[in-house]
């Protein structure tokens, strides 16, 4: 079925933030706010000895300097809250902060701050770490095994192993992260950016000893996020709010780009092992998926590299392994398809080197692989519309047409190429409560402590709120981004949506029951009498046969004051299914034969992720995650000294995210789902799902261009240029 | 610290303010001004989310001295629009859903009106060039560059 763009509601908030009218976190004025700005270490490891300030005090505007002997301890394992202890784990840790009546007071002070330090040995290098399992990758267990892909390898009539790396990266939403922490004796107001109002509002509680209702967190207006805003920003945003009690007045921290490669988190880089084993037809029978991936010196984390290994193909003999070494560099966190995105561009490539040992077309190779059900859990597919992605894209890509030998097309002095890959995402789910209200004035208004990365988040709550309850669109009102609300989803994992809507929808019928039985039970309405069931509600009419009544009179009449519905939704504790996205990336590339210059001319997708609220912000959040496949394959890398542990280049003139220039044309198509068994109310979650596998139908493409295979991302002009 | 004293127009009124020597523009305009529309993204002109006009010049208000405006016609992402009306780019914008988070959707207004301002009839690849130096993170630029387009598309019959 295809969805309709031009019925969709237009963007909520898009009036507002044309007119540059949308108040980010740090054009939120607080009266008596000093300004933050940090001094950093030079060095990936040592200890702080001497910190002279006196030149720095002695500027005009400069309020304090704060160093770990001031600040208050916080007790939080696994997270590294600056200004804690004299310990460098890595360059660009914050050792100090200046405290200043101006930014630009306090950068100059900053800049005048003298720090000596006791150098110490540094581990720079993945290759140089003590490799170990961690304890989960990501929301996924580390290790899956099932068969005995070993044997089954050594017995495969075709069999592969192949090395695939890919870089570092950072997150770099447009909007860098801010915080203004007010503290009013033991009560807390933090505005920030922030992916989680609730989960910061307990984290934060917890870290000062606070009760969670003395905490308040807004984040009205939210500049991006991709996994930057959430658990990466913590250990900055509480440094910020403990340097605000010790100066007992009001503080922002903004960060500064620069500081965005080292104090917000990274996609860790990957070298990661794959061996495919499978018949002289084509069907899998080994995949192994052996990873290993850089963590901090005093954090743990491991993207799910794994993921999409264990569900995405059938092959009944799969052992999957993570591992980490701990290296002097800043911590990794989550960034948008955390460990699919990567985890996809080693599995998918090398599907596609082995239809090419096997001469098989590589869509074919993957028709033949549809997995029945989810053999990771042994369990059913809520639903699983890959088949249908793959004639869908296929189809208007013109994939048929694709020769099989590489270095078959060109144009003048453009080699092309086609190339293609298959994505999956789980659908996940937290819990999450909503309040839908209608005021006197017939105005609807939602509630929900969610926030709004940009992703859509307003226009979604209106809408379900709307058409739950028959009102129209522009006759609601939302609030969110305020810890104040009723308790709502963060804004991750692609769940935020599917988590909320079951709550909203709730609470809107159950309003929209009230609303029937006080119109049947009220004398003054033209309603009265008639039961509720015959009742409807459209336009915001009340209406029975030639009966009507606008629901603002009635409750102008009735309930003067407003009525509210709250509802609550959590997901189920044990499914009997198994629910993921799919999608297939088709790609066309462009390869300058001079000048080994790749461009991206089209990408074609199609989408199967459940039932899709609007299409017109899908497709925006479909096409947002596809280019970030387009830079991981091509554009992005952050760059570290191997000698000295820095970020090399920290500038986005350095740092290179696509831009207009990079953009191939998109054709994407969306196969709606009906998910009747899913709890979310049919959503599944579509954020993530574009950086799925968009990187290896990328590199995949590459090769049918010119026929080098490049294994490390991102490919670059020097990978085509150099000789065989 | 002594300050300058600038005299300049800004969105059509006349304005006075005091700066410091090294204050920049985009410091000006959101600290000493409140004029927040105009955006952050890197305050080292990588990104193009401070864009502004002076005297018919596209800038980045973050490589620009708060002291240079002075006797400049200066036009940001609250000039654009007057009163409730809206210029068809940010008309246009809103209908295609050419913006997501909304940060660089300022920068990207005011460089897609300089660019329409000297080229009223540009090609998709000058469009993409054009606006190469405005960074959107979210959205992917493809309904931006079809809204521009459109924009120039719909300019064009009215003034034919
Ligand atoms: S803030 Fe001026 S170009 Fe980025
Ligand atoms: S809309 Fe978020 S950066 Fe462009």
């Amino acid at each position: 079925m295809m969805l309709r763009e031009d019925r969709s509601p237009r963007r909520y908030e898009a009036a507002l933030k044309v007119r540059g009218a949308a108040r980010f976190t740090a054009e939120i004025p607080v009266a008596s706010m000093l300004h933050a700005a940090l001094v950093l270490s030079p060095l990936p490891s040592g200890r702080v000895g001497r910190i002279d300030a006196g030149e720095a005090l002695a500027l005009p505007g400069i309020v304090r300097v704060l160093t770990h002997a001031e600040m208050p301890r916080i007790d939080r394992p696994g997270v590294l809250i600056p200004l804690q202890g004299p310990d460098v784990h890595h360059a660009g840790q914050p050792v100090a902060l200046v405290a200043a009546t101006t930014p630009a007071a306090a950068r100059r002070g900053a800049a005048s701050v003298e720090v000596a330090y006791e150098r110490r040995p540094a581990i720079l290098n993945l290759a140089d770490g003590e490799p170990f399992a961690p304890k989960t990758a990501g929301r996924t267990a580390t290790d899956s095994r099932r068969g005995d892909p070993e044997t089954a390898l050594r017995q495969a009539e075709v069999a592969i192993g192949r090395r695939y790396t890919t870089a570092t990266n950072n997150h770099h939403p447009m909007e860098p992260q801010c915080v203004t922490a007010q503290w009013d004796g033991e009560r807390l107001t933090v505005l920030t950016t922030t992916q989680a109002v609730f989960a910061h509002r307990l984290a934060i509680a917890e870290c000062f000893g606070l009760r969670p209702e003395d905490v308040r967190i807004v984040s009205h207006y939210l500049g991006g996020g991709f996994g930057a805003k959430g658990g990466a920003w913590f250990p900055h945003l509480v440094m910020a709010i403990a340097a605000a009690r010790v100066l007992g007045r009001p503080l922002r921290l903004e960060l500064t780009r620069e500081q965005m490669f080292t104090l917000t988190g990274r996609r860790q880089e990957t070298v990661q092992d794959l061996k495919l084993g499978a018949t002289k037809d084509g069907r899998l029978t080994a995949i192994v998926h052996e990873s290993l991936a850089p963590t901090s010196m005093f954090g743990e984390y491991a993207d799910a590299l794994a993921t999409v290994t264990r569900v995405l193909h059938a092959c009944p003999n799969v052992a999957t392994r993570q591992r980490l070494a701990r290296v002097n560099a800043p911590q990794p966190n989550p960034a948008r398809a955390p460990g699919e995105g990567p985890g996809s561009f080693a599995l998918e490539s090398a599907l596609d080197e082995l239809a090419y040992e096997l001469d098989l077309d590589p869509l074919e190779l993957r028709l033949r692989n549809i997995a029945a059900h989810d053999q990771h859990v042994d369990l059913p597919w809520s639903s699983n519309g890959l088949r249908e992605c793959y004639r869908a894209g296929a189809a208007s890509f013109g994939w048929a047409r694709r020769p099989m030998r590489p270095g078959s097309l060109r144009e003048g002095h453009q080699a092309i190429g086609i190339g293609m890959a298959a994505a999956c995402y789980p659908a996940y789910r937290m819990a999450s409560e909503a309040a839908v209200g209608i005021g006197a004035d017939g105005r609807v208004k939602v509630r929900c402590g969610t926030q709004d990365m940009g992703s859509g988040t307003y226009t979604v709550l209106a809408q379900l709120a709307a058409e739950a309850l028959g009102m129209s669109y522009a006759e609601v009102d939302v609030e969110l981004g305020d810890s104040l609300l009723p308790e709502g989803p963060y804004s991750g994992g692609s769940m935020a949506t599917a988590s909320f809507t079951p709550a909203v929808e709730t609470a809107a019928r159950d309003l929209r029951g009230r609303l029937l039985a006080l119109a049947s039970a009220d004398a003054a309405s033209p309603l009265a009498g008639i039961a509720p069931e015959r009742m409807s509600i459209a336009d915001g009419m009340i209406r029975s046969g030639n009966r009507s009544e606008p629901v603002s009179e009635l409750v102008a009449r009735r309930a003067p004051q407003g009525l509210e519905a709250r509802a609550g939704a959590a997901p189920e504790a044990r499914p009997d299914f198994s629910a993921f996205g799919f999608g297939a990336v088709f790609a066309e590339v462009r390869v300058d034969s001079d000048l080994g210059e790749v461009r991206v001319s089209r990408l074609t997708a199609a989408y199967a992720a459940g039932r899709i609220l609007n299409p017109l912000l899908a497709r925006s959040q479909f096409v947002g995650g596809l280019i970030w496949g387009v830079g991981m394959a091509l554009h992005e890398a952050t760059v570290m000294d191997p000698h000295l542990g820095r970020v090399v280049g920290t500038s986005l003139a350095d740092y290179l995210i696509p831009v207009h220039a990079d953009m191939p044309a998109f054709d994407i198509h969306m196969v709606e789902e009906d998910e009747p068994r899913l709890g979310s109310g049919g959503v599944k979650g579509i954020g993530m799902l574009g950086t799925v596998g968009t990187a290896a139908a990328i590199a995949n493409a590459v090769f049918h261009a010119t026929g080098r295979r490049v294994r490390d991302l991102p490919i670059r002009v020097e990978h085509l240029l150099r000789p065989d | 610290m002594s300050k300058t004293h600038v005299t300049t127009t800004i969105n059509g009124e006349p304005t006075e303010y005091l700066c410091e020597a090294s204050q920049s523009m985009l410091d000006v305009l959101r600290d000493e001004l409140d004029l927040t529309g105009t955006k952050e993204g890197c305050g080292s002109g990588d990104c193009g989310a401070c864009s502004i006009i002076v005297d018919d010049r596209l800038v980045c208000a973050c490589l620009m001295l708060g002291a240079e405006a002075e006797g400049r016609r200066v036009l940001t992402i609250e000039g654009m629009s007057h009163g409730d009306k809206l210029h068809p780019l940010q008309q246009k914008f809103i209908e295609m859903a050419a913006l997501q988070c909304g940060v660089c959707t300022p920068g990207m207004l005011i460089a897609a009106k300089a660019l329409l301002d000297r080229n009223p009839n540009p090609s998709e690849t000058e469009v993409r060039f054009g606006l190469a130096g405005n960074l959107c993170r979210c959205t992917g630029y493809d309904k931006i560059v079809r809204a521009v387009l459109d924009v120039a598309a719909e300019q064009r019959e009215t003034t034919r």
